[in-house]
């Protein structure tokens, strides 16, 4: 195609050219919008990161003083950073390891696996401050299902949001209720893994767990890689669980054990209006953040198989 | 062979992506869609407020979040009568939710849009005059000296660098509702509400009721609808946690008794005692007080209406809070909100004859009245159809001893750094001399990164 090139005299624009600037005007409004909407926006609270701003009354530079205070001075910083480390390393592995089991389990064909299907999907789409009130009624410590349940075993339930060492467990466990959307994603790339990599397997003799290993598990490792990275992003944002459910509606209570880092930069930002110092602490959630997926992406190449090879 | 089940897996993973996408958009339009929602309902209702039309007047756009059953019709009604008394403004409400109407008004007046008129918390009045949020009023209230109004302590608040930024509108006090019943069968004079905290004490031993190891009934825990940021200041002889000159005073003598006072209570009464009745508590027939589980219960003046709507007849008494020795003072904590302008609005003028008509003894009367809401025009306070009420009348001679807890400017959100170290020092892992310590040494840190 791109070989047959009919000069078009006289037109000014060879094909090539128009064809270049069609491409542009097609990705043009993405692009408009990113740099009104995300770069924009982004590089202004970069700069912003480095003045005393507060929205309305003053806008100074003062240098890296946000970044300063935050890193010397502030001790909720560290203790919301440290609480959110938690919530991802322990949050994203258990998330990425019930999504994948779940799929596992509802990837057989049998009357019904749809309603199955359905049924461990639901939860992922209800979403916001009514199942954050219903999971508190769940973990309330002596009359909540949880604790029930677990007293007919014989286990004394703790007292899941009071307690400050279980309360960030408590949020983890919640979150697992919501695994039906990484299940979803597993369940199409499990269905994608070709039958005859099974038969091929099977007739060298490879039981189930073999052909998971060395089959299954390799095929899904693309999505697995996926979940991961986006399950990091997403897990270092954890805020409103902490806004909503925090004891006695305290942000972040008790003993400040809910207080995650975007919690804290929320309630900088908007209750005491250092929006300077928010805006620095962004920034530095950005840099980890990216930082960690780097890292990811470099030690994908390890484990994640790529069919057609590497790109 | 490879080719195929890598479109396979193309195919698989444009699947995923399409489910990733459904679930963002459906995220996206369960976060945006309630705020707007509820705008579109609140620009409705505006609409259907009032019988007098706007035309050929100034039109105010005029904040607030009572838009419930109870309130809507009495700030309406307020709104209509003022637009009905003259022919130059016309004042237009609109209700937003409490948890999206400050934000909404800060991005309007950073936008150099906002509205005409705004209610807001008192405790935040001078954290929003050193931001350029709210307006300078002190022109309009040197013409009209409309000042002494008001409590002396709410229009404190109001007040920075010496000049108002907001008018107060209504405000609250804690006090002590008591069941008279249970204080009779326990042999206690049910006329005479303990004075002291250790008589309190005393008093609340006498009204438990025990079943077995379990408390069917508990008689009072400050633990029940109150804290120690209640009690520290009633302790330390009405003083929040800083002293005159702005310094934190959080680890003083008096405030570590208070807590001691608390932890000795649940030490009597079992903390894990404590939390499972805190854990059954709920709102008007659930309340513990009405239905009769506890009968001693820290509450504002407004608790009044749900025991007049679903106490049944409940016998019941109303005192201030107790006091550490007799003559120390009663102290209470009280909050309220305010009516101001914000900063860049383009009718101050106009703006504030609603102002001054929304704190003026004839509304401030009616709000008090439908509300059962305590308010800042002192004349209001006193009108003969309130006062006629005894918890009204309990609840005026109560603001004498109330403090408001405003937000120091350079350490707005120092309770951030006191309330951990509560915690901390509630569930036993930390002395209290050592967390109150730990909790003054962080917020002196506070004040002093801000300078």
């Amino acid at each position: 195609m791109a070989h047959h090139q009919p000069a078009e005299a006289g037109k000014g624009w060879s094909l090539a050219g128009r064809e270049a600037l069609q491409g542009y005007l097609f990705v043009s409004p993405w692009i408009i919008g990113f740099l009104l909407f995300t770069a924009g926006p982004m590089l202004f609270s970069l700069y912003a990161s480095f003045t005393n701003y507060d929205i309305t009354s003053q806008m100074a530079w003062i240098g890296i003083h946000n970044y300063d205070t935050m890193l010397n001075h502030d001790p909720l910083f560290w203790k919301s950073l440290r609480n959110t480390l938690y919530f991802v390393v322990v949050s994203v592995p258990l998330q990425t390891a019930a999504g994948l089991v779940l799929a596992v389990i509802l990837n057989r064909k049998m009357p019904g696996i749809r309603l199955f299907r359905t049924v461990f999907y639901l939860p992922s789409i209800l979403s916001g401050v009514g199942v954050y009130v219903l999971w508190m009624m769940l973990l309330s410590p002596s009359a909540g299902l949880v604790n029930l349940t677990l007293g007919w075993f014989g286990i004394d339930g703790p007292a899941w949001l009071t307690d400050p060492a279980w309360t960030k467990n408590a949020i983890i466990l919640m979150k697992l209720w919501g695994a039906g959307s990484m299940m979803l994603l597993y369940l199409a790339s499990l269905q994608g893994v070709p039958r005859k990599l099974y038969e091929a397997a099977e007739l060298d003799g490879a039981g189930r767990l073999r052909k998971f290993w060395h089959v299954t598990l390799p095929m899904i490792t693309p999505v697995i890689f996926f979940e991961i990275v986006t399950g990091l992003i997403g897990g270092f944002q954890i805020f409103q669980e902490g806004y909503v459910m925090g004891y006695g509606n305290d942000p972040g209570a008790p003993m400040n054990s809910l207080l995650f880092y975007n919690l804290h930069m929320f309630l900088k930002a908007f209750k005491v209006f250092d929006m300077g110092y928010a805006m620095a602490m962004a920034w530095f959630l950005f840099l980890i953040v990216l930082l960690l997926t780097l890292i990811n992406l470099t030690l994908s190449r390890f484990w994640v198989h790529y069919e057609g090879g590497e790109q | 062979m490879p080719f195929m089940s890598l479109q396979r897996l193309k195919k698989s993973l444009q699947l995923g992506a399409v489910a990733a996408l459904v679930s963002m958009l459906a995220a996206c339009s369960g976060t945006s869609g309630g705020p707007a929602a509820a705008g579109d309902t609140a620009a409705a209702a505006a609409n259907t407020g009032s019988s007098v039309s706007p035309e050929g007047r100034v039109v105010l756009n005029y904040w607030t979040w009572w838009g419930s059953e109870t309130r809507r019709p009495i700030i309406e009604k307020l709104v209509d009568d003022f637009n009905k008394s003259q022919d130059k403004i016309y004042v237009k409400h609109t209700y937003y939710p409490y948890s999206d109407i400050f934000t909404k008004e800060l991005a309007a007046v950073s936008a150099g849009d906002p509205p005409d008129i705004m209610m807001n918390d008192i405790n935040t009045v001078q954290q929003r005059a050193s931001k350029n949020q709210a307006m300078n009023l002190s022109k309009y209230v040197e013409r009209d000296k409309v000042q002494d109004r008001f409590f002396p302590e709410l229009w404190n608040t109001v007040l920075y660098n010496g000049d108002p930024y907001a008018l107060p509108f209504n405000t609250d006090t804690r006090m002590m509702f008591y069941n008279k019943d249970d204080f009779k069968n326990a042999g206690l004079d049910p006329e005479k509400f303990p004075d002291t905290w250790d008589e309190l004490e005393q008093a609340a031993q006498k009204l438990d009721q025990k079943h077995g190891n379990t408390y069917t009934h508990i008689g009072y825990s400050p633990q029940f609808n109150s804290d120690w940021t209640l009690l520290q200041l009633n302790f330390d002889g009405g003083r929040n946690f800083f002293d005159e000159n702005g310094n934190p005073v959080v680890n003083a003598p008096a405030k570590a008794e208070a807590l001691q006072y608390i932890l000795d209570n649940a030490k009597r009464l079992g903390q894990k005692n404590i939390d499972a009745f805190k854990a059954d508590f709920g709102s008007q027939q659930a309340n513990p007080f009405l239905s009769g589980k506890v009968s001693i219960w820290t509450d504002v003046t407004n608790f009044y209406t749900q025991i007049r709507d679903y106490g049944e007849g409940i016998n019941f008494g109303v005192a201030p809070l107790p006091e550490t020795t007799e003559g120390a003072g009663h102290w209470s904590v009280g909050g309220g909100f305010v009516i101001e302008i914000p900063y860049g609005a383009k009718h101050p003028d106009e703006a504030w004859e609603f102002l001054k008509y929304m704190t003026d003894v004839e509304a401030q009367t009616y709000w008090a009245e439908k509300n059962f809401d305590n308010v800042a025009n002192v004349e209001a306070s006193n009108a003969p159809e309130l006062q006629s009420n005894l918890v009204y009348k309990a609840s005026v001679d109560n603001l004498k001893y109330t403090k408001l807890t405003p937000n120091p400017l350079n350490a707005p959100d120092y309770m951030n750094l006191i309330n951990p170290q509560r915690d901390t020092i509630m569930l036993g892992q930390t002395s209290i001399q050592d967390g109150l310590n730990k909790a003054q040494a962080d917020v002196e840190k506070l004040v002093s990164g801000s300078k």
